[in-house]
């Protein structure tokens, strides 16, 4: 005979999400894995000569690049032979400040940085994320997509994004010949919203850059890389062709970031018994090494995995923290979604939510979940209340602002006429009245009439070989009656001349000014300093639609 | 001496050397920049131009739409990304500083070359003699020294991991 309250509890959404018991001998384990190697470091003449318990002659292609590039070597033998619990309170206590954690951080191995965070339960790492985090102030990121990759509805949820807050916007393709049409449908729709926003297509490396340098967007975020070799090969990849990758993007002005995340290697099939912690440190010092100003982590895509496994939320957490302690600008995930249970996914959010960092999620769904073309999201557009109310409940600035329904009609409405002068005057294809109606006051893209795909493939794949810019972009704004947003793109384009918006964990303001780790780094040194919520900022945060007022009652 | 004083003598070691690293280039002797200067674009304006020359006051609607720009003048300057790499570096960001170099000497590379190179870095796409002659080609077309010194130790490293393109 059955427990009934058994019978209740398998019922619940928790129990119908996937756990395994740890097995390290496959990589199914967190962090603190017995296979693991022991921190060591040897320097002869300069040069590395021993690694976390492997010789030079030992190296794989992953430790050389690491070896070589990755490592501060002034003072890193003494560094690495402290011990590891003292590290672990150096990092924790705000008294001491982040540029001096810093200087022992990034002189670390990877083995011995993973020991170190290792030392840490949740509540102190959380203290150091908001120490470590290189900008003084936090912010989001949102995904802009939709299952039909309608570019009117695109244009119009990434200027109601822009609006709500977010600082950067990610769109990604179900097609993947639409991939110029949705990153010109977000590039004018978030400014739209708020001048100032920057935004990526996620798409193959060699196509994203070529997006890039036509001025179709302003950053990049995927490009991948592994902590072990093999599937760093399966990956299609090596640490110096990410290298020279992330060079050539900053050759043409265009900020960009790595992405990793703890699980990648098990997924794959090839985590050489280590945790997953152990070798999500390597990736973090492939990007470092690499010359990168940041990454994307936080398990990302393979959530799912760590996730299933004991500790894997607090490995997520320690992944985000080795990126800032080793000065890389944070976005921290929080975006695949992985438990049928809200407990489940509010507990995981709130280890970046509470203490803050870069981009909170990387990125928070603009859009309903079945529109979702990153495989569905921890947050989407019908959590935006509650995400608003968390942040008026405990006082926290988790980067979106209240908005009041008029104000989002207003610029979705402005975002698709906008993109359908835009269309007409680049000679794409046509956006109907009818479309523009249906986009202002969509829920998803179920709300849209259906377009001629063929047609609208057509024109993405003429758009590119005419050879078409961002020029053409704003001679068209222009030309369609939209001197502001052509204004706000041009300004955007502008950036790339200047690159100031390089530099590390880098966002732009409503008037392009920019906001980065150089010119407002973090400066917490515990209660009242670092970002504090200003009076105006938490008037805003917490005037929320839904409050009633005792002059109402 | 304890966990805690060796924490600090090294912490004070380290900083004393990042202090006198910093110290050294004077900003307006060598021409050198630092985060005092930036953001450049708002704080040192004068210093930026683009690759075809075209100061920040140049880049107007206006002059869009006449025609006046191209895509051609929103190219970063070579200069301007020595300039970042110097405020880089004055945040202790060797490493970034390192790539916003290789970066500089690769503004010359038209597009389609730099995705070509790009493509034969990946695995088992080239020969080592390929990418020899890649470096090569970028040392002496384009002065990239950096990068193609870069490249031929990639060269080495595929070699030896065995990640060429077999013959």
């Amino acid at each position: 005979m059955r427990s009934k309250r058994f019978e209740v509890l398998d019922d619940r959404p928790v129990n119908k999400d996937g756990y395994v018991t740890e097995w390290p001998e496959v990589g199914f384990i967190a962090m603190e894995g017995p296979n693991d190697p022991k921190p060591s470091l040897k320097i002869a003449g300069g040069k590395v000569v021993e690694m976390d318990g492997k010789t030079r002659d030992q190296f794989d292609m992953i430790d050389t690049f690491i070896a070589d590039y990755g490592i501060r070597l002034e003072g890193a033998e003494a560094v690495n032979a402290m011990d590891s619990v003292e590290l672990a309170r150096t990092m924790v206590d705000f008294n001491i400040p982040r540029s001096e954690v810093v200087r022992l951080t990034t002189s670390m191995t990877p083995a011995k940085i993973t020991e170190v965070v290792s030392q840490m339960n949740v509540l102190e790492m959380m203290v150091a994320v908001a120490k470590m985090r290189p900008r003084l102030l936090p912010a989001n990121q949102a995904h802009v997509t939709n299952v039909r990759d309608n570019p009117v509805l695109l244009a119009a949820d990434a200027a109601e994004a822009a609006l709500r807050g977010f600082a950067e916007e990610e769109t990604t393709v179900g097609i993947v010949r639409y991939a110029p049409f949705n990153a010109l449908s977000i590039l004018v729709g978030a400014e739209i919203g708020r001048p100032g926003i920057l935004t990526q297509c996620a798409v193959e490396e060699a196509t994203e850059l070529n997006l890039g340098m036509r001025g179709f967007t302003t950053y990049a975020e995927t490009v991948s890389v592994y902590g072990t070799e093999p599937v760093f090969m399966d990956g299609d990849d090596t640490p110096w062709s990410k290298a020279f990758l992330a060079s050539c993007y900053a050759s043409r002005g265009l900020k960009m970031r790595f992405t990793s995340g703890t699980g990648s290697e098990v997924q794959m099939g090839y985590a050489e018994g280590k945790s997953m912690l152990y070798l999500e440190a390597r990736c973090i010092y492939i990007t470092k090494a690499a010359g990168s100003q940041g990454i994307q982590n936080g398990s990302v895509s393979c959530v799912g995995v760590p996730a299933a496994v004991p500790s894997g939320i607090r490995a997520i957490l320690a992944e985000n923290l080795i990126a800032m302690s080793l000065d890389l600008e944070c976005a921290s995930s929080n975006d695949q979604t992985f438990t049928h249970s809200d407990l489940r996914r509010t507990a995981r959010s709130l280890m970046q939510f509470v203490p803050g960092t870069d981009f909170i999620c990387s990125g928070y769904s603009s859009v309903p979940n079945y529109d979702n073309m990153f495989a569905g999201s921890n947050w989407d557009a019908d959590d935006y209340d509650d995400w608003l109310i968390i942040q008026r409940d405990l006082k926290l600035d988790g980067g979106l602002v209240p908005v009041l329904e008029d104000e989002v009609i207003a610029v979705r409405n402005k975002a698709a006429k906008v993109l359908q002068a835009m269309f007409r005057g680049m000679g794409l294809t046509e956006v109907t009245d009818a479309e523009v109606e249906a986009a202002t006051y969509a829920h998803g893209s179920n709300d849209m009439p259906a377009r001629n795909v063929v047609e609208d493939l057509k024109a993405a794949d003429n758009l590119l070989k005419r050879g078409l810019t961002g020029v053409d972009v704003v001679k068209s704004l222009v030309a369609g009656g939209y001197s502001d947003v052509a204004q706000n793109v041009l300004n955007m384009l502008k950036q790339r001349v200047v690159g100031d918006y390089l530099q590390t964990s880098a966002i732009l303001t409503r008037d392009f000014g920019v906001l980065s780790a150089v010119n407002v780094p973090n400066d917490y040194r515990g209660p009242k300093t670092g970002y504090q919520i200003s009076a105006e900022r938490w008037n805003q945060l917490k005037t929320i639609r839904q409050a009633v007022s005792p002059e109402s009652i | 001496m304890d966990q805690e004083q060796l924490i600090r003598q090294v912490m004070a070691e380290v900083l004393a050397k990042l202090d006198a690293g910093a110290s050294s280039p004077a900003p307006a002797a060598g021409g050198r920049v630092t985060k005092e200067q930036y953001p450049l674009g708002e704080k040192s304006p004068h210093l930026i131009a683009s690759a075809t020359g075209k100061h920040l006051e140049d880049f107007t609607l206006d002059r869009v739409t006449s025609g006046a720009l191209t895509a051609e003048d929103f190219r970063i300057a070579p200069q301007t990304l020595e300039l970042q790499a110097q405020v880089a570096e004055s945040t202790g960001r060797d490493s970034f500083a390192r790539n916003l170099r290789r970066a500089a000497e690769l503004t010359a590379v038209p597009d389609d070359r730099l995705l070509g190179v790009y493509n034969a870095l990946r695995p088992y796409r080239s020969t080592k003699a390929e990418l020899y002659a890649i470096a090569d080609e970028l040392s002496t077309k384009y002065g990239c020294t950096i990068n193609a010194a870069f490249i031929k130790e990639a060269a080495d490293v595929y070699e030896k991991r065995g990640r060429l393109r077999a013959e």
